[in-house]
């Protein structure tokens, strides 16, 4: 007999198309929806500030899948729409336009969307934020000849984007508000030693102040900093964080500021109803309740969710991981540590080759951070998903395989 | 036609650790999982990173060090994305401590 569910996924981000092939490779028949409101589809954001904005990669080299591949699979795909509204009674989609999709189960992967900053004058041509492809494409276009750029805010998106702008020849300039690069995630310690990396690379950076306002006749002229800086730029990008889109879950009460609520199997309050990716806080067996924005977590979420629909649901209980590109530098780092007790480093900060392990007061692993060393963040993911108490000569000791600091199951 | 070409040493290749080849300019990783040798494309086809530099070995599974894609050195077959294409794979052997893999 033909499988008659229809299942809807909305958001054509990464999440989505991955939990759209999930439910293929796992056997479904029924309908599959994939609405995503970018007119293009499903693509990968991360060379969004690195490849793709420094003209190295193409559209085609970043799809989650080629084009073709949704028709192949029998995925009904309305990109370039936006879904305006869930019918909870009803168990319906509505789309902007009037189409109506009843669904069996319904994945909501709506993703972030930038932050805006509260200042006067970003409404200038200039004043450019990067989420999406065209944002990118502006970027690109902005700066081509090599023009002088400020960069607001030195987490990673800011920090990445200064990275390849520097790359192609831009005079870059950062606004930061906290005491150094990526200070929120990362730290004093490690954030010191991304600042010295851009440092070396030339780029000028001002910590502790943030935009007073954006200036310039009828275009971006000059960014004026409370602290008193006037920096004279032709370009500026805000990288202020991200907040999740939840209006489609208006008048559920799931339409939360901090992320649409889920059970650590990905299943909203309501039964059916699922979330995963950026827009979801679920709620995590080792660190709580979470919204996480990275890359992985957006397939690995989106292949759980789509497994959730299908009745094979397990506890999500990932222990997060996500890089970042910064000239010829890789940054690995895995797990959860808002803050922490202790930094176990093994390596050197000062040669930037290193895995740093945070431990929170009672010694258990929480998260680690590493420059160039990649292969220990991956091997702690056990360690830290398990929430081991480390012995931390062991962890400081480049000799010893962490994979043999986790005990036995059992 | 295919021919087996000797590369290095096997004893190059430790238990549970890869190492590339360049063999006639296709970079080929090998590894060794339970004294057997696997022969692989060693680009990852998600972005071009070497699997053998950084990449996670756990069984026949090789996990890029890059971007996470796996695949099944044995098979080429991928595992887990974000790759979503196979990886080539090799016929390999030890003759006599020498390594040589089939082109």
């Amino acid at each position: 007999m033909p499988d008659r569910r229809s299942f809807v996924v909305v958001g054509g981000g990464l999440c989505g198309a991955t939990a759209v092939a999930t439910l293929r490779e796992e056997g479904f028949e029924g309908r599959i929806f994939l609405i995503g409101g970018e007119d293009v589809a499903p693509y990968e954001r991360p060379p969004l500030s690195k490849g793709y904005l420094r003209g190295e990669d193409t559209l085609e080299q970043i799809l989650v899948r080629p084009d073709p591949w949704y028709k192949e699979q029998d995925v009904e795909t309305r990109f370039g729409t936006l879904a305006t509204q869930l019918d909870v009674n009803e168990r319906a989609v509505v789309l902007a336009g009037g189409e109506r999709l009843s669904f069996d189960s319904l994945l909501v992967a709506t993703g972030g969307r930038n932050r805006q900053i509260d200042a006067p004058g970003t409404a200038l041509p200039g004043v450019i934020d990067l989420r999406d492809l065209g944002d990118a494409d502006a970027i690109r276009a902005a700066v081509q000849g090599g023009v002088r750029v400020v960069c607001v805010g030195m987490g990673f998106i800011g920090a990445e984007v200064a990275a390849s702008l520097r790359t192609v020849g831009c005079e870059v300039t950062v606004v930061e508000i906290f005491e150094t690069t990526l200070f929120r995630v990362l730290g004093g310690d490690i954030g010191r030693v991304l600042e010295s990396i851009h440092s070396d690379h030339g780029v000028t950076m001002h910590f502790n102040d943030v935009v007073e306002r954006f200036e310039g006749d009828g275009k971006l002229e000059r960014v004026v900093t409370k602290g008193g800086r006037s920096i004279e730029a032709d370009v500026a990008i805000v990288g202020v964080g991200t907040e999740p889109v939840v209006e489609l879950m208006a008048g559920t009460g799931l339409d939360q500021a901090g992320g649409i609520p889920v059970d650590p199997t990905l299943q909203t309050a309501i039964p059916g109803v699922f979330a995963a990716g950026d827009v979801a806080r679920h709620d995590h067996p080792v660190f709580g309740p979470m919204r996480i924005e990275h890359f992985d977590n957006a397939i690995k979420m989106g292949a759980a969710a789509a497994r959730s629909m299908l009745g094979m649901a397990e506890v999500f209980d990932d222990p997060h991981w996500f890089w970042s590109d910064q000239y010829d530098v890789q940054i690995q780092m895995a797990g959860f540590a808002p803050a922490w007790d202790r930094m176990i480093v093994r390596g050197s900060l000062e040669d930037r080759s290193f895995c740093a392990f945070l431990l929170d007061a009672a010694g258990v692993l929480r998260s680690a951070v590493s420059i160039a060393w990649p292969r220990d963040v991956r091997r702690s993911f056990e360690l830290i998903r398990r929430q081991i108490h480390p012995d931390q000569a062991a962890l400081a000791d480049p000799s010893v395989d962490l994979r043999s600091l986790v005990p036995d199951e059992g | 036609m295919a021919e087996f070409v000797s590369v290095g040493r096997s004893d190059e290749i430790a238990e549970g650790e890869a190492k590339a080849f360049d063999v006639g300019g296709q970079e080929i990783g090998v590894s060794r999982v339970d004294g057997t040798l696997y022969a692989f494309s060693d680009i990852c086809t998600h972005r071009r990173c070497n699997l053998s530099m950084g990449g996670e070995i756990e069984g026949t599974a090789i996990t890029c060090g890059c971007h996470g894609s796996t695949f099944d050195m044995a098979t080429g077959q991928v595992l887990a994305e974000p790759a979503t294409e196979p990886i080539a794979t090799f016929s390999v052997r030890d003759q006599d401590g020498d390594l040589q893999i089939e082109i």
